[in-house]
């Protein structure tokens, strides 16, 4: 019960979509009557022309010719019509589509980033990618193919009435048989169909794998092993396509049989009738051919069903992409105060689960400029706390203070533009070098990209790259190690100029040649900046104003690294145990 | 490819005159009822022949759908073995080719012979045989019967026009195709947009890129409304014509065919015999054309795949006798010099080493020095020139692959895992792993207690390329793989990378670096190693050094002799080291990451997990 109501409430979040449309809507509906009269034509015009202009004894060729002519008139216009409709319809469904994706991708860039972390990128870009098309496939194959089954149905049965009211009703009995046998193979067809696809991908997907692992399968000697290995998937595969093969072509045929036994069954009452006298021979003809006609329509309109399904399920989760609402809100009227750097974390206190704390009464001050390095055990709340001060989350009490101001109470924008954020594993997207560093913007000159990466000292592996700074990075920049996407990142930083930065240290080793250039360049960065750092690396920590030590959401020690140590607390012992990369190899 | 149908030639023919049958069958039908309209239309037809009529009938049509059902299923099945032997021998192909080739072509690439060209190569041998034979033999037979019983001036006027179906199809389909492929192409490029800013949306968000980043959206999706809109005007039209085509046929038959009953050239029963060909033949003159499609897409297919089973692979077995013994460890490099088939420089000059068995040999350089070449060049993924790589004194070209596959362990600097469990993976070397040993080697590389923690243990599945797993698990896990297969040679490229300096001495001390072998494992010959790596921690123990840059051997010597010769191996000592307390003693590390990712998590969830957990690590 609740779920057709939830079916049907899904599919309404289409209807402002068509209303836009609807009278090109109502007018492909128009054009689909037309044309399918039309070909239903057919069969009544044999029908006319062997009763009234044959069989009679004046038999009457010029009527022939011009029901021929006719017919040809008619032909020719729904050719136009055909076209005309599967346009129209085509022009407006895209229209729907392009407009419910675009406003699918900006709500969800409009979400915080606790939708991200509480749903997989796979099936949000499932989201937006597939469900789309299947609302697609909703407006080009269902509406149309449906409109026109149905239609041709409705209309044939009504020919059919017309011709002879007994004889049709014998014919009607034909339906039922056809949509039983439809409905049930195909619906063992779709389960086959799912299995095909299940057991296809696991086939590609370890071909996949051999192929990019073929150098460890050759050294290791197994190729016959996973060579058996595939054959297994590749068998599955194979019997389960040969069963789907045998269940398509027996309903193609199946639906044929029934036809021909339904043209037999003709013959027989029809025979008997025309014999008697009580039907023409055109009447009995026009049957033949339309019965002939029944079983197309049905066999589409029970193809159509998947595509519904389809269309249904894609909508209902479109509808509840559309009803999350973003967490962050910007304030009305909110305004930025003059920046300087300054962070207060004031009783601060975080739980991502009620009830589960993560932060703990935090209490903090930073200058501006100074430089905080921020270490702890794994899980310890570090990286939490720079959620706050970037506003990716919100506390659950007390408050962030950026330069006076609850970071509540930032205009959105300027907040992003005042921190910055270097992470450790940087994203970089398809596009040139400098479209990367500068992050799209094309308001940013070329040259201040080059500046930065200067000052950084990035240009020497920009340059090294086959087109230098134009260079379209293949594959999101995987091809670029680890220490050089960091370089790119830091450019980008000082690119986009924060007057916060944020840096979240990676904690895989580097070459030696690129951990020196990294230390410098986070030195250059840092000037005149307040630098927050997720500290792993000795050197790094060495270098900070102040070293912040958290422990299970609570700041157990505050101090420089020599002063720690000679504590010979917490720090000291974190030291001792290794979680420090003691290399900055 | 063709060799394959002639071999299944009984099958072939056996389906191929089934379907002929059905289709023969199917022409009578019009043939009986046009009879029947004669004899109706004469009034000598009696009760008891509509029913002898209606019998033979359903007779027809009983026979016509058996022989189609039979002979399609057969053919289908034919086909898409067709497609299991040619995937199969695809990766039996594919396994006896080297790196070299592998570099050449990306995986994408290569999965698309196995996807798409044997699934157009199978198209060709089902659905083209299939509506070859129905079609011309509906299309001969019609013709026989329009010709004989009836006129042959009929006959044009009424096929004509359907006869410009198959022109229509061959020439307007491929048009067609090119434009969807287009269309999935926009689509793709849509995809690719939204998984690069969901998947960065962590720096979207930073930088506050929400709009920019919308810009790009509109427009890959504007892309792909263009793309439809040229699509379905082509597809319309193709949609169009041939109904209109069919239907210029009927006209002439209902409008000339008329005609002609009038004047009794033909007789009624000839003329609705007529109109139901007409009918009969649309789909099929359709499907003919679609067959000409298929066989210009096979042949392209068919090319690509034999030119593929051709290919010969760079590295393989000499011809003549082979030295066929099993493995000691001795190796000898001997002024190798060496450059990547079609490149023009050198990767390697003049290398000049030697490893007694059961020695460990350090390699050390920065990116770019010939490092990893090295390794390719010792394991014959690529093949050395002749006279410079010797093992136990032979020339590493004389041995029989196997051999020195089963002699050698390697573990790749990426960590390459498989998308197993964890027992599978360490136990790779095996056919059937053996659980004791899998443990005994992970114990060895400090990854045991690790593993025990997951939910699963040693069955964890570790996802593609193991991406459940952090880095540093990742590398300990392809260690143990090696120390599995128990190999009298092992080479180690970069593989200690990601896991920290005391948990790295604790691993290649148990690795019975030092001759003391700590593990419980039959670690009793002492195994011929080197180690490759640009950390000098990962190289110290061992009882040579080679300083590798830009191909070459610049120093050489032990730990202790090279800080003595304040060369380029002392300086990058005293840039790494400089940071750590030397001459520490090893204590139990607590590694770098102990984090296990179940799947389905985004890497922004790590930071919700850690508040969760509540767990110090």
């Amino acid at each position: 019960m609740s779920t057709q109501v939830q079916s049907q409430g899904a599919l309404r979040t289409l209807l402002p979509y068509m209303r836009i449309y609807r009278a090109r809507l109502a007018l492909v509906l128009c054009l689909v009557i037309t044309v399918v009269l039309i070909d239903l034509a057919q069969p009544y015009l044999v029908k006319e022309a062997i009763d009234r202009y044959l069989v009679v004894p004046n038999s009457n060729a010029e009527a022939i010719f011009w029901m021929a002519a006719g017919y040809l008139g008619m032909s020719l216009l729904s050719f136009g019509l055909t076209y005309y409709q599967d346009i129209l319809l085509q022009y407006a469904g895209q229209a729907i589509v392009r407009s419910i994706r675009v406003d699918l991708f900006k709500h969800i860039q409009k979400l915080s980033l606790r939708y991200f972390d509480q749903h997989s990128a796979g099936s949000i870009i499932t989201n937006v990618v597939n469900d789309t098309e299947s609302i697609n496939n909703f407006f080009t194959q269902f509406l149309p193919n449906t409109l026109r089954g149905c239609l041709s149905l409705i209309l044939i049965m009504f020919f059919m009435l017309r011709l002879d009211i007994p004889i049709a009703l014998y014919c009607f009995l034909l339906i039922p048989i056809v949509l039983i046998i439809s409905l049930s193979l195909r619906r063992i067809l779709s389960k086959t169909y799912r299995e095909i696809r299940s057991r296809l991908s696991a086939t590609i997907a370890f071909l996949a794998e051999n192929l990019t692992g073929m150098a460890i399968v050759q050294i290791f000697n197994q190729e016959a092993k996973q060579q058996r290995k595939f054959d297994e998937k590749n068998k599955a595969l194979l019997d389960a396509t040969i069963f789907e093969n045998r269940i398509n072509v027996l309903l193609n045929n199946l639906t044929e049989l029934v036809g021909d036994l339904g043209v037999a069954a003709l013959v027989w009452f029809g025979g008997r009738a025309v014999i008697q006298g009580a039907v023409s021979f055109g009447v009995l003809y026009a049957f033949v051919g339309y019965v002939r006609r029944f079983f197309q329509p049905i066999n589409i309109i029970t193809q159509q069903f998947n595509v519904l399904q389809s269309s249904i399920v894609a909508s209902e989760r479109i509808a509840r992409t559309l009803r999350e609402q973003p967490e962050i809100r910007e304030l009305q009227g909110a305004s930025a105060p003059s920046v300087h750097g300054r962070v207060r974390f004031e009783q601060v206190s975080l739980a991502y689960r009620p009830g589960h704390p993560v932060l703990n009464k935090i209490q903090l001050a930073i200058q501006a400029g100074e430089r905080v390095g921020f270490v702890g055990a794994s899980g310890a709340g570090k990286s939490s706390l720079m959620n706050l001060v970037t506003r990716f989350y919100d506390v659950t009490a007390g408050a962030v203070v950026i330069d006076g101001k609850d970071v509540r109470e930032w205009p959105l924008d300027a907040l992003r533009q005042t921190v910055g954020i270097v992470q450790q594993d940087v994203t970089l997207f398809s596009g040139t070098i400098i479209d990367n560093i500068r992050f799209f913007r094309e308001e940013i000159p070329a040259e201040r990209v080059k500046e930065a990466c200067r000052l950084i000292g990035a240009e020497p592996l920009i340059l090294k790259q086959a087109k230098g700074y134009d260079t379209m990075l293949s594959e999101r920049g995987s091809t670029l190690s680890a220490g050089e996407r960091q370089l790119l990142s830091f450019a980008r930083v000082l690119v986009f100029d924060p007057k916060i930065l944020i840096l979240d240290e990676a904690t895989a080793s580097l070459d030696s040649n690129t951990e020196a250039i990294l230390q410098a360049a986070i030195h250059r960065v840092s000037q005149g900046r307040t630098l927050m750092v997720i500290a792993h690396r000795l050197s790094t920590v060495q270098e900070m104003d102040a070293i912040v030590v958290l422990d299970q959401g609570k700041i157990v020690e505050t101090g420089n690294h020599h002063e720690l140590l000679r504590r010979q607390g917490y720090y000291w012992r974190l030291h001792q145990s290794g979680i420090l990369l003691e290399e900055a190899v | 490819m063709l060799s394959y149908i002639y071999r299944n030639r009984l099958v072939y023919s056996v389906a191929v005159i089934i379907i002929a049958t059905s289709s023969l069958l199917s022409v009578l039908i019009p043939r009986v009822l046009g009879r029947f309209a004669d004899r109706l239309q004469h009034g000598n037809l009696s009760i008891a022949d509509t029913a002898g009529c209606a019998g033979v009938l359903i007779l027809l049509g009983l026979g016509r759908v058996t022989a189609a059902w039979t002979g399609r299923t057969l053919s289908h099945r034919r086909g898409r073995i067709l497609t299991y032997d040619l995937r199969r021998d695809l990766l039996q192909k594919w396994g006896t080719l080297s790196p070299a080739y592998y570099h050449g072509h990306s995986t994408g690439e290569l999965l698309s012979h196995a996807l798409s060209d044997v699934e157009v190569i199978r198209e060709f041998a089902t659905m083209g045989i299939n509506q070859a034979a129905a079609g011309l033999t509906m299309l001969t037979a019609v013709l026989y019967m329009m010709v004989v019983h009836g006129d042959w001036r009929l006959t044009i006027v009424g096929l004509g026009p359907l006869f410009i179906i198959p022109v229509l199809v061959r020439y307007l389909g491929p048009k067609i195709r090119t434009q969807s492929t287009h269309c999935q192409e926009a689509l793709g490029s849509m995809a690719q947009t939204v998984e690069e800013v969901i998947g960065g949306i962590r720096a979207v968000k930073a930088f506050g890129n929400e709009r920019v980043v919308i810009g790009q959206f509109e427009r890959k999706v504007d892309t792909i409304v263009a793309e439809k809109i040229r699509f379905v005007r082509n597809s319309s039209l193709f949609g169009a014509l041939v109904p209109l085509m069919a239907n210029l046929g009927f006209i002439g038959v209902l409008g000339y065919g008329g005609f002609l009953t009038i004047t009794r050239v033909i007789t009624l029963g000839d003329y609705v015999a007529f109109t139901l060909y007409i009918a009969l033949l649309r789909n099929p003159l359709e499907h003919l054309g679609q067959v000409l499609n298929v066989i210009q897409r096979a042949s392209a297919s068919l090319n690509r795949i034999s030119e593929l089973m051709q290919v010969v692979p760079a590295v393989r077995d000499r011809e003549g006798a082979l030295l066929d013994r099993p493995l000691q460890g001795t190796l000898s490099v001997n002024g190798l010099t060496f450059r990547y088939p079609g490149t023009k420089r050198d990767v390697l000059t003049d290398i000049s080493f030697h490893v007694k068995r059961g020695k460990t040999l350090g390699i050390i350089g920065p990116m770019g020095s010939g490092k990893t070449t090295l390794a390719d060049l010792l394991l014959r993924l690529y093949d050395p020139p002749e006279g410079t790589v010797f093992i136990d004194g032979a020339d590493i070209l004389q041995y029989p692959l196997a051999r020195l596959r089963q002699g050698m362990a390697y573990v790749p600097q990426d960590g390459f895992l498989f998308s197993t469990t964890l027992t599978e993976n360490i136990g790779f070397s095996d056919e059937a792993p053996d659980p004791e040993r899998v443990k005994n080697a992970a114990r060895i590389t400090a990854v045991y207690e690790n593993i025990e923690r997951f939910p699963e243990g040693f069955a964890t599945e570790v996802g593609e390329r193991g991406v459940r797993l952090s880095g540093g698990q990742k590398q300990r896990v392809a260690i143990a793989r090696i120390i599995y297969k128990d190999a009298p040679i092992q080479i180690l490229d970069d593989s200690l990378s990601a896991i920290d300096t005391n948990t790295e001495r604790q691993i290649l001390r148990n690795m019975g670096d030092k001759g003391r072998p700590k593990a419980r494992l039959s670690c009793k010959d002492k195994k011929t190693t080197i180690i490759i790596s640009h950390r000098l921690s990962s190289v110290q123990q061992a009882d040579e050094i080679l300083v590798l840059d830009d191909g070459r051997i610049v120093e050489r010597g032990d730990h202790a002799g090279l800080i003595k010769a304040g060369g380029p191996y002392a300086r990058l000592w005293q840039m790494q080291a400089g940071l750590t307390e030397e001459g520490s003693p090893g204590r139990p590390g607590l590694t770098d990451d102990e984090a296990f990712i179940p799947p389905g998590l985004t890497e922004g969830l790590a930071a919700m997990q850690a508040g969760l957990t509540e767990e110090v690590a």
